[in-house]
């Protein structure tokens, strides 16, 4: 979806800056979120992400540029049409879980709404005498309470297990499917696919959008076939050339076959060489580098 | 172990909050148990009332400082003047023959102590005759200082550990992008330490009035107005430290550096007239001062709200300063300015992997 096509997007930054001192944090960044869609915002660790999402809740001011919601500056009005799930979660530890759900239903004024029944078997424990998956749901169940139009998650799935991580991203679909927009930071690529565009950040940089296969594109990495998977591992990085490991196959992104081949006969190790597409990971380590150097 | 010591002391210098108390804290109570810890009082403002005033002014010696002689009034008058804390000391004198009789401010313990030692000294010039606290109690004076200590305790210290163990929790950011208003979230977040403090206020009057029989003397609501004021302060005070404080710890610091002051220059422990003038001023920029005044002016004095203006006033023009300093400070916190547009330069983001 391009800029300016579409319904009116929900949340928009607009070259948006946010500096500390010389540090970017954030830097030029542009991006928007419209209804029904769901917006990965992807990046490794210290990326971006979350302070990009304090400048467009307001939390934070940008140093240049503009951050809105629902086509204005974040104020009260505004965030009586969001839900937000922070990192932290956000809630009150020493309160039982239907008191937090209360107070948060009375903040927006919302009716009161229903545990899941796990939660529900918890209703009257403190928040700190419970699980971090039963956290996540409970910061889940509360942010979707006041039914948002717009859900911004901030790592929802971090310290999550693998079966509680696919029922989150179900009631992500069924939010997102109800009309609501949705922007979500992750570190974990294999949920990019979740998603129906992606903003890549790194270094406080919006430096690829679009969906996995945009993004992608024609970036292809090597894999090497050899039973001397270890020795040619270390042939390749002595070689000083992006390797890695996916079990025990050897992979180097954005690299010719042939200068792969031509270190691994330098080592004396056979191999086949075959050049396959990039995985999403691949390709941000590949702008990640080509970041560093810019 | 030369591993760990360095370590540590790397840590330190990184702390400079820490560092700054640990050499600011030793230098504080040097300074103040230098000048400040003085129990004797050389300067008693004495008043002399009755017939024979002029004569009987002349004949005082220190530790009375005559300040004010009005042959024209009497006892009342004078006692008047004891609970408006015009004097220290009132020397009633007579047309009919005698030794005047020296009324002494048993509120002010120390002048008070100092003014009988004097007037027994006198070998039967002066008849002395304390009121307010006859006995000379030390409870009935701590009493009502400690009123305000406890409160500024609670609103100092208690409050700005609240406030920052929200802000560490992550949950001041939750608030912040609720559909609260400012000043919703500051008065939520103020009002039961308010009621908290307003409780423990009432209990420890009530208690330390039942326990050691201190007098309630004067006008509850001119009491109750007092420890409004000096709770905004003192609450505003624990706002404000929140909004400077990263951690717990260094919210503890900070309040502890205001409260351990205003124990001990406030009067409630060393009386202020007996402070050199150097340390005196910092007694009359801290709020539990004022409240000292006003408490123990209403509790043992019966002293009419007219007479403590002064201090309701400054604690009025603090708890304005000072809350609205800490709720604006807050208010940042929660609530970023709005957003500028700020003109930039081209997107860098064209929708395309570059």
């Amino acid at each position: 979806m391009s800029a300016g096509s579409g319904p009116r997007p929900l949340a928009e930054a607009a070259s948006v800056s946010k500096r500390y001192g010389s540090f970017a944090a954030v830097d030029e960044v542009s991006m928007q979120v419209r209804p029904g869609e769901i917006v990965g915002l992807l990046g490794a660790n210290g990326a971006g992400k979350t302070t990009l999402i304090k400048l467009l809740l307001g939390l934070a001011v940008p140093t240049s540029g503009t951050a809105t919601l629902f086509g204005q500056a974040p104020d009260r009005a505004t965030r009586r049409r969001l839900g937000y799930v922070p990192q932290g979660l956000g809630l009150w530890e020493a309160l039982t879980v239907a008191q937090n759900l209360h107070f948060a239903n009375a903040a927006f004024g919302a009716a009161d709404s229903h545990l899941t029944p796990a939660l529900e078997a918890v209703r009257d424990r403190p928040v700190s005498a419970i699980g971090l998956g039963l956290q996540r749901q409970l910061a889940f169940t509360i942010a979707l309470a006041h039914t948002p139009e717009l859900l911004v998650l901030d790592e929802p799935t971090s310290g999550v297990d693998p079966l509680s991580r696919a029922r989150l991203w179900d009631a992500v679909h069924a939010e997102a499917d109800r009309g609501a927009g949705i922007l979500v930071t992750t570190h974990y690529m294999q949920e990019a696919q979740q998603c129906d565009r992606l903003v890549l950040m790194s270094r406080g940089r919006a430096v690829a959008e679009g969906t996995e296969k945009d993004i992608i594109g024609t970036t292809t990495a090597c894999e090497v076939d050899t039973d001397q998977w270890s020795t040619a591992f270390d042939a390749l990085d002595r070689a000083e050339l992006p390797v890695t490991l996916a079990g025990r196959q050897v992979r180097l992104a954005d690299t010719p076959p042939e200068t792969v081949r031509t270190a691994l006969t330098a080592a004396g190790i056979s191999a086949q060489v075959h050049e396959v597409p990039a995985t999403l990971e691949e390709k941000m380590t590949v702008i990640d580098r080509a970041t560093a150097h810019s | 172990m030369w591993a760990m010591i360095l370590k540590e002391f790397l840590e330190l210098r990184r702390d400079r909050r820490t560092m700054a108390m640990i050499i600011a804290l030793p230098l504080l109570l040097l300074v103040i148990f230098g000048y400040a810890a003085n129990f004797r009082v050389d300067d008693l403002k004495t008043r002399v009332v009755g017939p024979q005033a002029a004569q009987v002014a002349q004949q005082l010696e220190p530790p009375f400082d005559v300040t004010s002689v009005r042959p024209a009034e009497g006892r009342a008058d004078g006692e008047k003047a004891l609970r408006s804390e015009k004097a220290a000391v009132v020397v009633v004198t007579s047309a009919r023959p005698g030794p005047p009789t020296a009324l002494i401010d048993g509120s002010q313990l120390f002048s008070a102590q100092s003014a009988s030692a004097a007037a027994a000294a006198s070998n039967g010039a002066l008849r002395p005759q304390v009121l307010f606290n006859p006995h000379l109690k030390t409870s009935w004076v701590m009493v009502p200082g400690l009123v305000g200590m406890i409160m500024a305790f609670i609103g100092t210290i208690v409050t700005a550990i609240g406030l920052v163990r929200e802000r560490q929790a992550g949950t001041l950011e939750q608030l912040a992008v609720m559909p609260f208003r400012p000043s919703d979230v500051i008065a939520g977040k103020i009002a039961p330490y308010f009621v908290l403090a307003a409780v423990d206020m009432v209990l420890v009057t009530v208690i330390g009035c039942l326990l050691f029989g201190v007098p309630f003397s004067g006008n509850v609501a001119v009491f109750a107005l007092g420890a409004a004021l000096f709770l905004f302060v003192v609450l505003g005070l624990g706002v404000l430290i929140s909004t400077l404080s990263q951690n717990q710890g260094q919210a503890m610091q900070m309040a502890l550096m205001t409260v351990m002051p205003q124990i001990l220059l406030s009067g409630m422990i060393f009386p202020l007239t007996a402070m050199a003038a150097g340390v005196r001023w910092i007694g009359y920029v801290l709020p539990l001062t004022y409240f000292n005044m006003i408490s123990n002016g209403v509790m043992l004095r019966n002293a009419p709200i007219s007479s403590l203006a002064l201090p309701l006033g400054v604690l009025a023009f603090m708890a304005v300063l000072v809350f609205s300093g800490a709720v604006l400070r807050f208010r940042r916190d929660l609530a970023p300015s709005a957003p500028r547009a700020v003109p930039a330069k081209a997107p860098a983001l064209a929708g395309e992997a570059r």
